[in-house]
């Protein structure tokens, strides 16, 4: 009995053991722990590849198509999609626009690279694109 | 200083503080330049919106740049001009004078047409740069967000990225030393690579400036960049952190100095006390 009941409770331990050890918990990104954040000779984080635009986050630039992730920023994604919708764009369309263009879909565009689709997409649509936009130069107010 | 202008616009113009704060959150190089340059001149500028005549020589830079996107854009289609094609081109971006009038000295148009013309037909034939070329961006607008470096924004049209190099287009009255260029250019430059490397998440291969040198015979001059080094990024960031807080103290004297000749701001600044 008293054999018996020693395995009973080995199995249990060997059981939660097992459980703990195939839950591992938090591990740094083996790809990019220690590259981001870098002090320059400044003291300032260097400028790597963690920066942003529109202040918005944006996935990692050389991250492959996976599902629902896009390369480029927030903000370039929410103005792809605007311009789509009120523009009433065939979503094919744009995506065969990106394949053209750059040999990637909408999703793998790195933010240069959307940047540019976006200036195409607004000249599609008769509006001004942004890189000929200038600095209005209104007169001020006291 | 006195800062009052009255708008004759419907929509109520904007403070003075409402400007300062617009200019301080996102930077450009054109912006951080003039300030370098002379505080009272980015004052006038970009604070007090002072407009001025475009002068014959920014209209030529303006068509030939024109130009010189529409073939960039059309090898980037894979769909290149050819050279009645970019005639045209020119044609239409000389007309364009985009709402501000030129003031022409007599006969000063035709000639400084037939300039702006032998500028792109010296490009075409001396860049060595293949119709069948494809570029990687072709004016592109890219912006960096810097405030995990406790600074704004930085904002910028790259005119064209070609195999990793970042190439400025620049024309010129007189054949520019490629030394000292490369310094005056430092500030466009390094913003440049701070964009370029955020939008890639990598570092450009190097930075070129593609000076078109208007003289009798047209030339033109290639400076080469190589990549900005952390030294160079650390001079940006502290030049920034100047402008903001120049502007955040209101501090606009003027520079006086030999660029004041050529300044259309001159008479303006006389009187600035």
């Amino acid at each position: 009995m008293a054999a018996q009941k020693a395995g009973e409770l080995y199995q249990l331990l060997q059981t939660a053991v097992d459980g703990e050890i195939q839950h591992v918990g938090w591990m740094p990104n083996s790809e990019t722990y220690g590259m981001n954040n870098r002090p320059s000779s400044n003291g300032h984080p260097s400028n790597g590849s963690n920066g942003n635009g529109n202040g918005n986050h944006r996935a990692a630039a050389s991250a492959p198509n996976n599902g629902d992730r896009w390369n480029m920023t927030d903000g370039q994604r929410g103005l792809v999609l605007r311009v789509i919708n009120e523009n009433n764009l065939d979503k094919n369309e744009v995506e065969g626009m990106a394949q053209q263009l750059f040999g990637v879909g909408v999703k793998e565009l790195d933010k240069m690279q959307a940047s540019q689709l976006i200036e195409e997409l607004l000249e599609k649509v008769g509006k001004k694109p942004r890189g000929q936009r200038r600095w209005s130069r209104q007169p001020t107010r006291t | 200083m006195s800062t009052a202008i009255a708008s004759p616009a419907e929509a109520p113009a904007p403070t003075v503080s409402e400007v300062i704060s617009h200019l301080q959150k996102k930077v450009s190089a054109s912006r951080l330049n003039a300030f370098l340059q002379c505080r009272l001149k980015f004052f006038f500028r970009y604070v007090q919106g002072l407009t001025k005549p475009k002068t014959a020589a920014l209209h030529v830079g303006t068509a030939v740049h024109s130009v010189l996107k529409a073939w960039n854009k059309a090898r980037w289609k894979t769909q290149p001009l050819s050279l009645r094609q970019l005639h045209n081109e020119f044609t239409k971006a000389w007309k364009d004078t985009e709402g501000e009038p030129v003031e022409w000295a007599e006969g000063e148009e035709a000639d400084e047409q037939a300039t702006g013309w032998r500028l792109i037909e010296t490009y075409i034939r001396e860049s060595n740069i293949s119709p069948d070329t494809k570029p990687d961006a072709v004016e592109v607008p890219v912006e960096t967000d810097l405030h995990q470096h406790g600074l704004p924004t930085l904002i910028g049209v790259l005119d064209l990225v070609q195999a990793g190099k970042i190439i400025d287009y620049k024309t010129a009255g007189q054949t520019p030393n490629t030394e000292r260029v490369a310094h005056a250019n430092e500030v466009q430059t390094s913003i440049y690579a701070v964009l370029y490397r955020d939008a890639k998440a990598k570092r450009e291969i190097g930075i070129e400036l593609h000076h078109l040198v208007k003289t009798r015979n047209p030339k033109l001059v290639i400076t080469e960049i190589p990549p900005m080094s952390d030294q160079q990024q650390t001079r940006l960031f502290h030049l920034i952190e100047s402008y903001i807080n120049g502007l955040d103290m209101r501090d606009f004297v003027p520079s006086p100095g030999l660029q004041c000749v050529s300044c259309e701001f001159f008479n303006e600044c006389r009187r600035w006390a």
